[in-house]
C-alpha cells in the first residue's frame, strides 16, 4: 500500500460517511427511522436489496470460488428469480396493505404474540451472530494479506458504518448503498479490465476463457450426473440451484426482517414489486461477472507463478516456523512447475491462434497434468501450514485480495481494498436497521412503558447504536475462537432459516393451523435441527445421519409445515387470528 | 390477497412481468448451457 492507495481508500470510506450524514434527515418516528416513510423509488430498493444480499464476503469468495472450482457457483443464484415472482405474488401484497413495520408483525395478526415473539427472536439471534462474523471473515483477510492489527480492522469494518445508520436510519442505509453499488461495480468492472490487460501481449478475453475452459473453469451449467447416477453431495448443480436455491431465496427475501425492511421502504406495492423482480433479472448476470473475474485470474496464473498460498500471513508464519526447510522444498518444486506451465500456456495460446487442433488437444492435457502436479504441491504446503501457523491453511477467499495486491496499480489497489469496506458496510448497515426495528417493533414497544413517537425515535437510535456495538464485540470474540469460522455464517443461516420460513409457509397456506400448533411446532423442530447438526457432538444423538448444512433449510421448513400439521390434528385448535 | 390498484409498468398486468423473469431464468440457462460446451 503506497500512499496514493491509503488517500483513495480513506478518501471513498470518509466520502461515504459524509454522504451517509448528509442523507440522514427523517421524520423523528418510527416510520421515519425504520421505513424512511414508506418513500423509497423502485430503483432505490433495487440497489438497497443487492446493497444488503452482497456482502464484502460475496465479493471475496466468489473470485476464488471461480479460480478452484469454476463457474458452476451461479447455478446456486437460479432459484432466486421464481423466488421473487412468489415473494411479489404473496409476500408483498400482504406486509404493505397491513402496513407492518417487521416480517414477524404479520405473525402476531395471523396467528398469536408468542409465535412473533419466538420468530422475531430465532431472527434476531441468527441475524445478529452472523453480521458479527460478516465483520469478522474480510477483516481478518485483509489483516493477514496487509499485516494490519485486526482489532482495529473489525472496528473500521464494524464501527465507522454506526455513524451514519444510527444518525439516518432507513433512509441513510439505502442512499449509502446506491451510492457503495455503483462504486463497487465500477471498481469492479476495472479489476476485470486490468486482469486480461496484465497477460501477455497476445493474450486477449477470449483466449483466455479457452483456456480457463479447457481447464474445466468454464462449467457454468452442470447436471449433477456421474457415471449414470445422481449425486447428491455434489453441492453446486442446475437441480441444487433451481430447488435449493429457490428454498433459501424465498426464506431470505420473504422472512429476514434485513431484507423486508428494505423493500417495505418502498412507496407502494409496484415499487416493492418492481426492485424485487428487476433484482430476479439483474443478480444472475451480476453473479456471472464477479465469477468470470476468479475465471481470468485463473488464466491470468497460467502465464504468472501463482503463489503456493495466496494467504500471505500463512506463508511468512511457515518461513518463519521450524518447518521452512521442508516447506522450502515444496516451493522449489513448484516454483519449477510454475514455470513449465507458464510455457505450455503460451504455447497453448499460439495454438489456438493458429487452429492447430492436435496441438491444443496435445497442450490441453500437458496443462491439465501440471495444474494437477502444482495443486498437489499446494496441499503438501496446507499440510505443513496446519502444523505451523494457526491461521486459515484454505486460500479461495485469498485469491482476489492477493492479485489486487501483487498485480495492481497503485490507486486502484485502495480503491478495490475501499470496495471490500463499502460492501461490508452496506450489508451490516441493514442488518443493524432491521436488528433495532425488530427489538424496538416486536419487543420494546411490548414490554416497556408507552413512549412518545419521539422517544420511540431515540430509542430506536439507541437499539441501532447498541446493535453495532454487539456485533463489533462478536468480531473481535470470533478471532478467540479460530479462523475457520468464515464458513460459519452460512451454516447460521441455516441453522435458524429453514424454521423460519415454515412458520411463515403455515401462515399463509394454511390458515386451519393455529398459532399454538406453529409455536410449538417450531420449538420440537428447532432443537431438532440443531441436535441433527451438532449429533457428532452429542452422543445419545449420535445414531442420526450426517447432513450437509444447506439441507437443514429444506429439512426446518417442512418439518415445521408436518409437525404444525400434526399438532393442530392432535389438539384440535383452532385459528383465532385473520390474515 | 390486496387488491391490485398500482398499474404494472411496460406491460398491462403483473403476470406479463412474472412471464418475462421466468423467460429470462430461461435464456439465461440456455446461453449458459451453449457456454459451457463452447469453452470446454
Amino acid at each position: 500500500m503506497n500512499l496514493l492507495d491509503w488517500l483513495v481508500l480513506l478518501c471513498t470510506l470518509a466520502g461515504i460517511i459524509i454522504f451517509g450524514l448528509y442523507k440522514s434527515r427523517t421524520t423523528r418516528n418510527l416510520e421515519g427511522y425504520f421505513l424512511s416513510n414508506r418513500s423509497m423509488p423502485w430503483w432505490i430498493v433495487l440497489l438497497s436489496i443487492m446493497g444488503t444480499q452482497a456482502s464484502a464476503i460475496t465479493f471475496l469468495s466468489a473470485p476464488g470460488q471461480a479460480f478452484a472450482d469454476g463457474m458452476r457457483f451461479v447455478q446456486y443464484y437460479f432459484g432466486l428469480p421464481l423466488a421473487m415472482v412468489v415473494i411479489c405474488i404473496t409476500f408483498v401484497p400482504l406486509f404493505n396493505r397491513l402496513k407492518v413495520f417487521t416480517a414477524y408483525e404479520f405473525l402476531e395478526k395471523r396467528f398469536d404474540t408468542k409465535t412473533r415473539l419466538l420468530t422475531s427472536f430465532l431472527f434476531l439471534l441468527q441475524r445478529g451472530l452472523s453480521t458479527g462474523i460478516s465483520i469478522y471473515a474480510p477483516s481478518l483477510i485483509l489483516s493477514s494479506l496487509f499485516g494490519w492489527e485486526i482489532l482495529y480492522t473489525n472496528m473500521v469494518m464494524g464501527g465507522l458504518l454506526i455513524v451514519y445508520t444510527v444518525s439516518g436510519g432507513a433512509r441513510a442505509v439505502a442512499y449509502t448503498q446506491q451510492l457503495q453499488f455503483l462504486i463497487i461495480f465500477a471498481a469492479m468492472f476495472l479489476a476485470g479490465y486490468m486482469v486480461v490487460h496484465l497477460m501477455p501481449p497476445d493474450i486477449g478475453f477470449v483466449d483466455a476463457l479457452h483456456i480457463s475452459g479447457k481447464l474445466g473453469k468454464f462449467n457454468v451449467i452442470t447436471t449433477g450426473v456421474e457415471d449414470g447416477k445422481f449425486n447428491w453431495d455434489d453441492r453446486y448443480n442446475i437441480w441444487s440451484g433451481v430447488i435449493g436455491g429457490f428454498f433459501l431465496s424465498l426464506s431470505y427475501f420473504g422472512t429476514d426482517q434485513s431484507q423486508v425492511g428494505r423493500y417495505l421502504t418502498a412507496q407502494n406495492n409496484r415499487e416493492s414489486r418492481l426492485g424485487l423482480l428487476l433484482n430476479g433479472i439483474v443478480k444472475i448476470p451480476m453473479q456471472f461477472f464477479i465469477l468470470l473475474i476468479g475465471v481470468l485470474i485463473f488464466a491470468f496464473y497460467q502465464f504468472n507463478g501463482a503463489p503456493i498460498s495466496f494467504n500471505s500471513g500463512l506463508v511468512d508464519d511457515v518461513r518463519a516456523s521450524g518447518f521452512a526447510q521442508k516447506a522450502g522444498q515444496v516451493e522449489r518444486q513448484y516454483a519449477s512447475i510454475n514455470l513449465q506451465k507458464q510455457a505450455a500456456a503460451s504455447q497453448f495460446a499460439a495454438a489456438v491462434t493458429k487452429g492447430r487442433q492436435d496441438s491444443v488437444a496435445q497442450l490441453t492435457q500437458k496443462l491439465r497434468a501440471l495444474n494437477d502436479s502444482s495443486a498437489a504441491f499446494r496441499e503438501q504446503y496446507k499440510a505443513i501450514g496446519k502444523q505451523a501457523s494457526r491461521r486459515d491453511t484454505n486460500d479461495t477467499n485469498y485469491v482476489f485480495l492477493s492479485f489486487v495486491k501483487q498485480h495492481l496499480p497503485g490507486g486502484l489497489r485502495g480503491l478495490l481494498i475501499a470496495i471490500i469496506f463499502l460492501a461490508s458496510w452496506g450489508s451490516i448497515a441493514a442488518a443493524l436497521n432491521s436488528l433495532a426495528a425488530s427489538t424496538v417493533c416486536d419487543f420494546h414497544q411490548r414490554f416497556a412503558t408507552k413512549n412518545t413517537p419521539e422517544q420511540e425515535y431515540k430509542i430506536s437510535k439507541w437499539y441501532t447504536f447498541g446493535w453495532g456495538v454487539f456485533c463489533v464485540l462478536v468480531a473481535e470474540f470470533a478471532n478467540q475462537l479460530g479462523q475457520s469460522l468464515i464458513e460459519a455464517v452460512n451454516v447460521l443461516g441455516s441453522l435458524f432459516y429453514g424454521v423460519i420460513l415454515g412458520i411463515f409457509l403455515l401462515a399463509f397456506y394454511l390458515k386451519k393451523v393455529s398459532g399454538t400448533a406453529a409455536f410449538w411446532s417450531a420449538v420440537i423442530v428447532e432443537l431438532f435441527v440443531v441436535i441433527l447438526f451438532f449429533n457428532e457432538r452429542l452422543e445419545p444423538f449420535s445414531f442420526l445421519p450426517d447432513v450437509s448444512f444447506l439441507w437443514l433449510n429444506a429439512i426446518g421448513a417442512l418439518g415445521v409445515v408436518l409437525v404444525g400439521l400434526l399438532l393442530q390434528t392432535f389438539t384440535r385448535g383452532t385459528s383465532s387470528a385473520q390474515p | 390477497m390486496a387488491k391490485e390498484i398500482e398499474p404494472a409498468p411496460l406491460f398491462r398486468t403483473w403476470k406479463a412481468w412474472y412471464i418475462l423473469v421466468v423467460l429470462w431464468l430461461c435464456g439465461m440457462v440456455v446461453f449458459f448451457y451453449w457456454l459451457t460446451k463452447y469453452f470446454q
